[in-house]
């Protein structure tokens, strides 16, 4: 892995299969960066407002909204980011506004291929690079991606805009895009697994796509993995006391439970340790919690887990 | 609590099974399952997987490229103690190859065909247009009931942040192909005759103008040409989406909705299923998949432990039988509310048929794997009741 360590970049993309904790990811990320000093913006794309249940805040379409002490949400409708897009460059008030009036326009952003996702990439690289008095509006910039093809889509239009635009000022700003969602030092992208097959074997395959499109991934997140308390002598004790003629049933319950402890953290360790094997790239893990609502501090706990990792803070991983 | 009805019997005799939810909940795993069920009992059944683990594939003998059907070999699922009556093929989703074909059959003829491949749009974007995912998930389930080779086709669904939009993608579809607006400002002799139509054309030329500036004139040539090809195939489109539509909304067809026993899927799910019973489609069943089962016990703490684990030569027996009793402790706990967020979503949905499928101790990636779903599928679930160690 090239590059600074994830809590260096400016902009970071959070991306998964479905189901496996994005959003929670990029909360505790956003939290813990926020925590660290950093002016930092939390953006979730195509409308979704997921944070609202993780900070209490709906984030907001129009601006940031401050949801933590230097910490602030929003959510990029691809809609709105066109017409502000075309405002910015067009310079023609009247123009706009004809545009914004009409059905046609609209019809247009609806269906022009990749439209959506350049101009949502074009918002967010729009939001990391602006500059008031002479520094950088925003430290940290942290995206709740969609799931993970789209998320690629989305990662790699810019490119892919570029090199069919030919010329004029939508390649030029495609390039620029591109040049930065690709630059190390400026981007880090993230895949989220939970310590199953079919998410350890996406986030393998996701890994893959991401390097072969020169996509600097910096790191693997496993969300949601076992911990046990017990040791292998443990589980020898447990094991031969479970064969014992005159355990009660209370007993052997709990044997069967305790053993059962002891095989899922065995076997999401076998899965983090897979994932790492076959992508080099340093691994977080997470521990599942059950409680992220507002003011139940599993929000908090969880990003202090996640900063404290060595696979995030930028010490390489064995 | 257990409901056990038979799930695979439920869904016998249907042309076509989709397989919802929301996403990391199983549903490329349950929809396996379905088919080897429905196959078993001697239909002919493809299933159409999306994304499946590697290990999956595999089991499945399904090749890394390419989206025709591949037999599942017999011997496999007979070694996992499956007595097969009928077959089953299975497939895995390329919504470009899908896109393709559909193409190549409503282009009027070779040459407008070839335009639309070699487009550069096309070639890059054409996973960009919105919907076109989910479009070809559900076209590439019709041209498998069309063929008709099947008995039953089992479709599991994309990912999506909206479990919802596999739905409306055939009428997306349509409205892009349609493209009305869109060949009014980049097409000149589209949409002439109609005065309304060519009041707004000269909006339009003043707004492309303005947005070729910015484009350069080779991107929107380019924009142009991809969306003026489709010119003549709207009809085919159109065709397409609605015979898509009332596959999905016939008698024939099931759905079946899986969740697991957590508020967002669960939430996602009666989302689901009320949006599919007001619009009339033909909803089958529930599962909640990977919910913790009761650990077993009589409710006593287990006060003998600690005596049987200084038998068994544990090294600190008191401290090790706290910690198995805490182990226990948490295992009832997780079950009772697995159980209560199963009650929670069923009564969300009116109370369907439903099947609960308990959490694997290992993640059913192989074709024994899958033949334990199928089983708790038919309510046939071991009669111990005990799983795991």
């Amino acid at each position: 892995m090239d590059g600074p360590p994830l809590t260096h970049r400016r902009l970071a993309f959070i991306i998964g299969k479905g189901g496996v904790g994005k959003t929670t990811v990029a909360a505790a990320l956003a939290l813990g960066l926020s925590d660290a000093g950093h002016r930092t913006l939390l953006l979730e794309v195509a409308s979704q407002t997921r944070t609202d249940a993780l900070f209490g805040v709906a984030p907001s379409t129009v601006a940031p909204i401050e949801v933590r002490p230097d910490l602030f949400a929003m959510s990029i409708d691809a809609e709105r980011a066109t017409e502000e897009y075309l405002a910015a460059q067009l310079k023609v008030r009247p123009l706009v506004e004809m545009m914004a009036r009409s059905r046609a326009f609209h019809q247009v952003t609806q269906a022009a291929p990749g439209l959506s996702a350049l101009v949502t990439i074009g918002k967010i690289w729009d939001l990391a690079t602006s500059v008031r008095d002479g520094r950088p509006v925003w430290d940290r910039l942290v995206v709740d991606a969609p799931a993970t093809g789209h998320a690629v889509a989305l990662l790699e239009v810019a490119s892919s805009v570029r090199d069919i635009a030919g010329s004029g000022p939508v390649r030029d700003h495609a390039d620029a895009i591109a040049k930065v969602i690709r630059h190390p030092d400026a981007t880090g992208v993230v895949v989220v697994a939970v310590p199953e097959d079919l998410a350890v074997t996406e986030a393998i395959e996701a890994i893959a796509a991401l390097r072969a499109r020169w996509l600097p991934v910096t790191c693997a997140v496993v969300n949601e993995v076992r911990h046990s308390p017990f040791g292998p002598a443990d589980e020898v004790a447990l094991r031969a006391a479970s064969g014992a003629p005159d355990a009660r049933a209370a007993d052997r319950a709990a044997i069967g439970a305790a053993r059962a402890v002891w095989a899922a953290a065995r076997h999401d360790d076998r899965e983090v340790a897979g994932l790492a094997r076959e992508c080099r790239v340093p691994v977080a893990v997470l521990p599942h919690v059950p409680d992220l609502s507002p003011g139940s501090g599993g929000l908090e706990a969880l990003s202090a887990a996640l900063m404290a990792d060595a696979a995030i803070g930028g010490v390489r991983a064995p | 609590m257990r409901p056990d009805p038979d799930l695979i019997g439920l869904l016998g005799g249907c042309r076509v099974v989709v397989v919802a939810g929301a996403g990391g909940v199983g549903k490329t795993t349950l929809s396996a399952a379905i088919a080897l069920g429905l196959a078993a009992r001697g239909a002919r059944v493809a299933v159409v997987t999306i994304d499946p683990a590697r290990r999956l594939a595999t089991a499945l003998g399904i090749p890394q490229l390419g989206d025709e059907p591949h037999p599942v070999d017999p011997e496999r699922i007979r070694g996992a103690g499956v007595a097969m009556a009928g077959t089953l093929d299975a497939l895995h989703l390329d919504p470009r190859a899908t896109f393709d074909r559909l193409i190549a059959r409503e282009a009027p003829d070779a040459a407008a065909r070839d335009r639309i491949l070699r487009n550069r749009i096309y070639h890059h974007l054409a996973g960009a247009v919105a919907g076109a995912q989910e479009f070809m998930a559900v076209e590439r389930l019709h041209e498998l009931v069309d063929a008709g080779d099947y008995d039953v086709v089992v479709l599991d669904t994309p990912p999506a942040r909206n479990a919802l939009d596999f739905l409306d993608a055939p009428e997306r579809m349509t409205r892009f192909v349609e493209g009305r607006g869109l060949r009014l400002l980049l097409g000149p002799r589209a949409g002439a005759g109609r005065a309304g139509w060519r009041a707004m054309q000269v909006g339009g030329h003043i707004v492309m103008s303005a947005v070729s500036r910015l484009t350069g004139t080779q991107l929107l040539t380019d924009i142009s040409e991809f969306l003026q090809s489709f010119d003549g195939m709207y009809q085919g489109f159109s065709q397409r989406a609605s015979a898509v539509g009332s596959l999905l909304a016939s008698d024939s067809t099931r759905f079946v909705i899986v969740t697991g026993p957590r508020a967002e899927p669960a939430r996602e799910a009666a989302l689901l299923w009320q949006r599919l019973r007001d619009e009339h489609y033909p909803v089958g069943a529930l599962v909640v998949n990977r919910v913790h089962d009761v650990p077993g016990g009589d409710g006593l703490p287990p006060d003998g432990l600690a005596a049987l684990l200084r038998e068994a030569g544990a090294a600190d027996p008191e401290g090790l039988a706290d910690r198995a009793a805490e182990a226990l402790a948490a295992a009832r706990a997780r079950a009772a509310a697995d159980r209560h967020a199963v009650r929670a979503v069923a009564s969300a949905l009116g109370n369907p048929p439903m099947a609960i499928v308990p959490a694997l101790d290992d993640d059913p990636v192989e074709v024994a794997g899958l033949a334990r779903v199928m089983r708790e599928l038919e309510g046939t679930h071991d009669a111990t009741g005990q799983r795991g160690p």
